[in-house]
């Protein structure tokens, strides 16, 4: 077992400092379409016509958007014709609050955060994954969350085993209808205080399979969520940052649908 | 006078029990029965530490009178083993059919029993000692609880006639020696054997005791036999019957033979030791792989005994070199083992009986029946004592028995002391199995919970159960006063009254403080001292408010009894790691359509074999199997034939007399 | 329908079509159940024959009861079940005859039929009759320990020794078929990308195959070219994470991380390419949505990966702890493997000589030089050798089509007309895929059948388990590489 050992020792460190400088890892990554309203032609509904969940509408007073909804297909993007939905990079979008998620045009932003409460899991939160039917995308990028890339465990955070030992429920998937009671029971068993998470769009608002005869439509009615997360799927940089703006660590960056700092 | 004329009173309350028994007027046997051990138990507390006086019975057998007197340890050995004898006969056993019977069975063990403690002559011994085996015999044929037990009980038989066998030939060869088959004449006559004489005489006693406590090979009767009957047998059997066993083998082994002479190798101390550790192993090891709560108990009563016969040849060896002190100590410490023993085994059979009266099954399975806390209690701290946890009989006994065998540095020689090593070391292997055997037993029968049809203790098991378990902790506890019942028989077989230097105010020491010490007696006080902080913190912590939710599966609720370790999965590990012993079998048939892919059903059958059953006892069968076959000339029914066998004999019958 | 030849077949003759296709040699892959119009049901089996590069569909009324082929073929046992469940198919002599996508809970109306009225099981999985009283029964799961999909697995087993397994699946089922329905071809693609998320490429080619056969349109060279590369993309991150959880499963630590970060640097890789680390958002019906421009950067970036890999592979070879946990664990004999329907790396370690790429090309693949690697032990290390075997196949066929990438179009014009029907299939990184699709008069989706391979080898692997030990089961699992939600769907 020689080989191994020296060859771990010799390899350095493979981990990324971010968010303390160094590269994220999403090189070209596309994120959710950044909306311009002053590009959006009048009348023209196109985005609309095209998004496969609803996230877009086209209203009287200009469109109505939804990154909650958003499964980053970008064909609003290219259907598009003035350039008012434009793609981004804007992948880091955990808010703590529902409706941050939904453009507005509302002068007012929505209030600083109050403290949370959450000060001494500062540098420790153990988390419960559940899995409610998602499309296993999200659980390959939470799975690569522990690989020498990004490393959770250097930011005090742990995936447990059981329910009993964790923090936060993070789920996954549109809660299809078998894993509702096993999803309760998991959300029963954990002691508090306890948060829930919702990852990935199809926990958020039911993403793509949502709604149909099989399965609901996320998280929402389901369990009281603390922390949202939509993308299809989010990658492990976004998972990480909005873990981080959970335990107050980092400012959350998406409010009224507008990407701050 | 008054213990002689208890004893008197017991005896014949027994006799009346079995022949009223037998006209089928049970409730009457059964009083007398109990009435009979109560008194029996009364005369040993009032007669201890002193032996009884010596009653000549109005008979005489072979020409000479017969002596009936029980000495000290006898009495000690008699009274512990009743005590569980009293609580059986008042349980009864389970079994509706054939009560009669069994308490006509129990009547001839109960005597018999008391003929081998107390008689004194040859002849009476064998006569009681059959009378004893076929009161066990006729107990559990009785109780028709298995369908099987004709055989079992045959085999049982068989191997007890061998050692009977072997005793009559160790009686009629010490008889032969003395001119007479009076006990006082053999003690007289001990000195004057000669080496080779005194070898053979005990290993036929070894051979002759040992098939009833189950040295190798012949503790193979014990699952099955014990396997057919009910737990109230195996409280007699495991008690007063066993105990009377060993009694028989410690006298004869110290009392009718000498100590080896000084510079002869002590062969027969090294044999009785090295038989009885491999039997203990052996015992063990098979009890922790049984499901069945009989044939646990029985097997790990084999272990007991040999365990006890252990220390007495550790108590020959100390003898034979001289040294007095401590073969008293080895001789004291298998008493005190015994008598832990019997209650703490009683008490187990008897909650195996109370957890069949409400399952209706003697299986390891999860009952539930932990729930009935007097019940749960009595049968762990007995299961505690047969472990040998602190701070039980067991716990003192066993640490004892390590106690006398690290004495063995004494020994002059190096044979001696590797042999007392090695002893240790195969003792150390029978506790900690012995440990296994008895978690698995108390925490998946009594403990595991069974939220179907949690089993309703019958409330004078429970008692009952309760009651011997607090008696295996007074036992420990008090172990200091209990051994002064010893004085007067330390003294008298070791020249110093070896069980006074045992204890040392609240401390017991292995006859000097200085080497080590325990005190259950201090424990017993400062457990539940100790047990006052987690207590105030669970007390405290009733304010705190509590949400209670299921058993976390992985998001389903199960059936924790059909996911909860059973008596196969606690033990299969050490099947696997011992299977040379074991040779272990696991056969998984399928029915299933389509060349196995749609399966409908499992068939799963386990077992493991054993040892001396094939390597002895189906050579013997075959043997006589064969000599059967040619004998049946005999029976081949032609007229000529057995006119000439007659001819023949009458033509014998003429030379020998002619001669 | 395009992609396959039609045939009609009747009842009374099915069960002796199905024994003479086996006498010949030849294979059903699947089988399903689709609606025509409201009052009929029709089944349909997809068969290949030896030796042919096309394919057979067998076409049958299934409004009064269907003779089942499962003692024919075992394989079919789990689809007609799932025809039971949702299209109220009846299948006579059907030897385990109990609901599998649908459990109590679930929603009761599909297909505008009140399940309900069928009696359902009690909602948990039917369980063969155990006769042993000591032997103890452990339902581990949906929820399992931890980040994985979420499945039940009962185990009867005595301490270490597995007596019999049972994998409960179907927890997943999100009904990803009926999300088709209704949907423009050309957007329903965005739906074929997340049935199965780490098989996106797979089911996205094979959705867009079946759609450009249905409108019998070719999509450009250079598109068929890049949907090569895309796929063996695809199967390169897939590969080296299933090698890195072996690793984790057999505890070689160090193995596990250098796995896990070769996995990282492929989806980098990815994403650096196409904008998605799961190579999402590129294909459509009629050849790509948007060109690529691999440039210099990717070929290279592929090389230095491959030679990191080529190390890891030759340090895995040396670990004799990891190979003596692999070497026999699991062994899947070549009968149960086609008997069943195996496919993919597993199939291809026990024995079975099978790939589509090959055997029935697609995309651009019958321009291509392909190796197929085949082992016959069966056990999880001739999985892990397959799978290497093919990351090294997959390394050489990138070079090979960046080589010979010629510019030019990438999309053309894909407009299956109404009532078209088409058969699309690829080779994905855990086995072959198809998709059936049905065009409805109003030109959008009415039908689409997934096939994917791991509700293929989920049905296989509980006999690799039965009468193994506890200790070898996670190994085991994790040399299959199967996912839930490609099963479920």
């Amino acid at each position: 077992m020689a080989l191994w050992t020296l060859f771990g020792l010799t390899s350095g460190k493979a981990t990324t400092p971010w968010p303390a400088g160094g590269s994220d890892g999403q090189d070209g990554v596309l994120g959710m379409p950044r909306y311009n309203p002053e590009a959006c032609r009048e009348g023209c509904g196109e985005c609309a016509a095209v998004c496969p969940t609803h996230a877009i509408e086209a209203r009287h007073n200009g469109l109505f958007v939804d990154y909650g909804r958003c499964v980053v297909c970008q064909l609003c993007t290219e259907a598009c014709p003035t350039g008012a939905m434009e793609p981004s990079n804007d992948w880091a979008l955990g808010v703590r609050d529902r409706d941050d998620l939904v453009w507005s045009n509302d002068a007012r932003r929505s209030a600083a955060a109050q403290p949370s409460g959450r000060g001494a899991f500062h540098r420790s939160l153990h988390i419960r994954h559940v899995d409610a039917g998602s499309c296993n995308g999200c659980e390959s990028e939470l799975q690569g969350l522990n690989n020498p890339f990004y490393n959770l465990h250097r930011f005090g955070i742990f995936f447990t085993p059981s329910p009993r030992f964790a923090d936060l429920l993070l789920v996954t998937g549109p809660v299809t209808h078998p894993m509702l009671e096993p999803l309760k029971a998991a959300y029963a068993g954990m002691p508090e205080p306890r948060w829930v998470m919702a990852v990935g769009t199809c926990a958020v608002s039911g993403g793509i399979p949502g709604g149909g005869y099989a399965c609901g439509t996320g998280l929402e009615g389901v369990l009281p969520v603390d922390l949202y997360l939509p993308g299809c799927p989010p990658n492990p940089a976004a998972i990480i940052e909005a873990l981080l703006m959970f335990l107050d660590r980092t400012p959350q960056r998406l409010r009224r649908g507008h990407v701050v700092g | 006078m008054l213990a002689d004329q208890l004893l008197i009173l017991s005896a014949l309350l027994w006799v009346i029990a079995a022949i009223v028994a037998l006209c089928q007027w049970t409730a009457l046997s059964r009083v007398l029965l109990v009435a009979g051990a109560l008194s029996g138990i009364v005369a040993a507390v009032f007669e201890l530490p002193d032996p009884s006086q010596t009653i000549v019975l109005p008979f005489r057998l072979a020409g000479e009178a017969v002596t009936f007197r029980l000495e000290p340890e006898a009495l000690w050995l008699l009274g512990f083993g009743l005590t569980p004898a009293l609580f059986a006969c008042a349980l009864m056993s389970p079994s509706k059919l054939g009560t009669g019977g069994w308490l006509f069975g129990v009547a001839l063990s109960l005597v018999g029993a008391l003929g081998v403690f107390g008689l004194q002559n040859g002849a009476a011994l064998l006569v009681a000692w059959e009378t004893m085996s076929l009161g066990g015999a006729a107990m559990i044929l009785s109780e028709r609880i298995e369908t099987y037990r004709g055989r079992t009980v045959l085999f049982m038989l068989a191997l007890l006639e061998v050692g009977s066998v072997a005793l009559l030939l160790a009686v009629a060869i010490l008889g032969l020696g003395t001119g007479s088959l009076d006990f006082g004449q053999f003690v007289a006559r001990a000195p004057f054997l000669t080496t080779a004489t005194e070898a053979g005489v005990g290993l036929l006693l070894l051979v002759g005791f040992g098939a009833k406590l189950g040295l190798l090979p012949f503790y193979e009767w014990f699952p099955g036999a014990y396997g057919s009957g009910s737990g109230a047998s195996g409280a007699i059997l495991s008690g007063v019957v066993l105990n009377a066993a060993f009694f028989g083998l410690a006298r004869g082994l110290m009392n009718w033979l000498p100590a080896a002479p000084e510079n002869a190798f002590p062969l027969l101390s090294v044999i009785v030791i090295v038989v009885a550790t491999i039997s203990a192993i052996l015992t063990i090891l098979y009890a922790f792989q049984q499901d069945d709560w009989r044939q646990l108990l029985s097997l790990s009563s084999a272990e007991n005994a040999s365990i006890a016969v252990v220390v007495l040849g550790a108590a020959m060896l100390f003898r034979s070199y001289g040294l007095q002190e401590l073969a008293g100590l080895a001789w004291t410490v298998a008493l005190l083992h015994l008598a832990g023993h019997a209650l703490a085994k009683g008490a187990l059979f008897l909650t195996a009986d109370g957890i069949q009266r409400s399952t209706a099954t003697y299986a390891i399975t999860a009952s539930g029946a932990g729930s009935d806390w007097v019940f749960g209690v009595g049968s762990l701290i007995a299961a505690m004592s047969l472990a040998a946890m602190p701070p039980t009989a067991g716990f003192v006994s066993e640490w004892f028995v390590f106690q006398s065998v690290f004495q063995g540095f004494h020994l002059p020689n190096l044979g001696g002391r590797l042999v007392l090593a090695l002893t240790g070391a195969g003792l150390a292997l029978t506790v900690a199995v012995a440990f296994a055997t008895f978690v698995k037993v108390i925490g998946i029968s009594v403990l595991g919970r069974e939220k179907n049809r949690p089993a309703r203790i019958p409330r004078f098991y429970s008692a009952i159960v309760g009651f011997l378990g607090l008696a295996v902790l007074a036992l420990g506890v008090g172990m200091p006063v209990w051994l002064s019942a010893l004085d007067v028989a330390t003294q008298a077989h070791f020249g110093s009254a070896v069980s006074r230097e045992m204890h040392s105010g609240l401390l017991l020491v292995p006859l000097t403080a200085k080497f080590a010490f325990i005190s259950p007696s201090l424990l017993v006080i400062v457990m539940p001292l100790l047990s006052l902080v987690p207590l105030g913190l669970i007390l405290a912590s009733r304010r705190l408010p509590v949400r209670r939710t299921r058993v976390w599966y992985g998001g389903l609720s199960a059936d924790p009894t059909r996911a909860s370790t059973t008596a196969l999965t606690f033990s299969n590990a050490m099947r696997t790691f011992y299977s040379f012993v074991y040779r272990p079998t696991a056969d998984t048939e399928r029915d299933a359509d389509v060349e196995g892919y749609f399966v409908k059903k499992l068939v799963f059958e386990h077992d493991v074999a054993p040892i001396f059953g094939p390597l002895l006892f189906q050579p013997a069968e075959r043997i006589v199997d064969v000599m059967a076959s040619k004998l049946r000339l005999l029976q081949s029914g032609y007229l000529n034939v057995y006119l000439g066998l007659i001819g023949l004999l009458l033509l014998v019958v003429l030379g020998l007399t002619l001669a | 329908m395009n992609g396959a030849q039609l045939r009609s077949v009747a009842a009374e003759t099915l069960a002796g079509d199905a024994q003479k296709l086996r006498d010949a040699g030849g294979r059903i892959r699947f089988a399903y159940a689709w609606s025509p119009n409201s009052d009929e049901v029709e089944v349909r089996y997809l068969l290949a024959l030896p030796n042919r590069r096309d394919f057979q569909m067998w076409t049958l009324k299934g409004d009064r009861g269907v003779p089942s082929l499962a003692r024919i073929w075992p394989s079919l046992g789990w689809y007609e079940r799932e025809m039971t469940d949702l299209y109220r198919v009846r299948f006579t002599d059907h030897p385990e005859p109990y609901p599998l996508v649908l459990r109590q809970g679930s929603s009761t109306q599909v297909n505008g039929y009140d399940f309900a009225e069928r009696s359902a099981s009690s909602g948990k999985a039917h369980l063969p009759a155990i006769d042993a009283t000591d032997v103890q029964q452990l339902p581990f799961g949906p929820i399992r320990a931890d980040v994985l999909e979420s499945a039940e697995f009962t185990f009867f087993y005595v301490g270490e020794h597995i007596i019999h397994y049972q994998p409960s699946l179907f927890f997943k089922h999100r009904g990803m078929e009926k999300r088709f329905e209704g949907c423009r071809t050309d957007q329903a693609v965005i739906v074929a990308e997340r049935v199965s998320g780490v098989g996106t490429v797979a089911h996205a080619l094979a959705y867009c195959e079946a759609v450009e056969r249905a409108a019998g349109c070719e999509a450009p060279v250079r598109a068929r070219a890049l949907r090569v590369l895309l796929a063996e993309l695809e199967r390169l991150y897939n590969h080296l994470h299933y090698l890195g959880h072996l690793c984790h499963t057999t505890t070689l630590k160090v193995g596990e991380a250098q796995g896990k970060l070769l996995e990282e640097r492929a989806k980098q890789l990815n994403a650096r390419l196409t904008g998605s680390r799961f190579l999402r958002s590129i294909l459509v019906p009629g050849g790509l949505r948007r060109d690529l421009a691999p440039g210099t950067w990717l070929g290279e970036a592929l090389e230095g990966l491959r030679v990191e890999f080529v190390a890891y592979v030759e340090r895995l070879e040396a670990s004799e702890s990891h190979l003596d946990r692999l070497i026999t664990t699991g062994p899947l004999s070549r009968r149960v493997a086609f008997d069943e329907g195996t496919t993919g790396p597993v199939e291809r370690a026990s024995g079975l000589d099978r790939d589509l790429r090959r055997d029935h090309p697609y995309a651009h693949y019958a321009e291509l030089p392909l190796v197929v690697p085949i082992l016959t032990e069966g056990d999880a290390y001739a999985r892990e050798r397959i799978r290497i075997a093919e990351v090294e196949a997959a390394f050489a066929l990138c070079q090979r089509v960046l080589l010979l990438l010629e510019p030019g179009e990438v999309r053309a014009e894909c407009a299956p007309g109404p009532l078209s029907e088409g058969l699309g299939w690829a080779e994905g990184p855990r086995g072959a895929l198809f998709y059936a699709v049905h065009v409805g008069g109003d030109g959008r989706l009415a039908r689409v059948k997934i096939k994917s391979p791991s509700f293929s080898n989920w049905r296989a692997f509980p006999f690799t388990v039965h009468e193994s030990n506890m200790m070898d089961y996670a190994i085991n699992e994790a040399s299959f590489g199967l996912t839930v939600a490609g099963c479920d769907r």
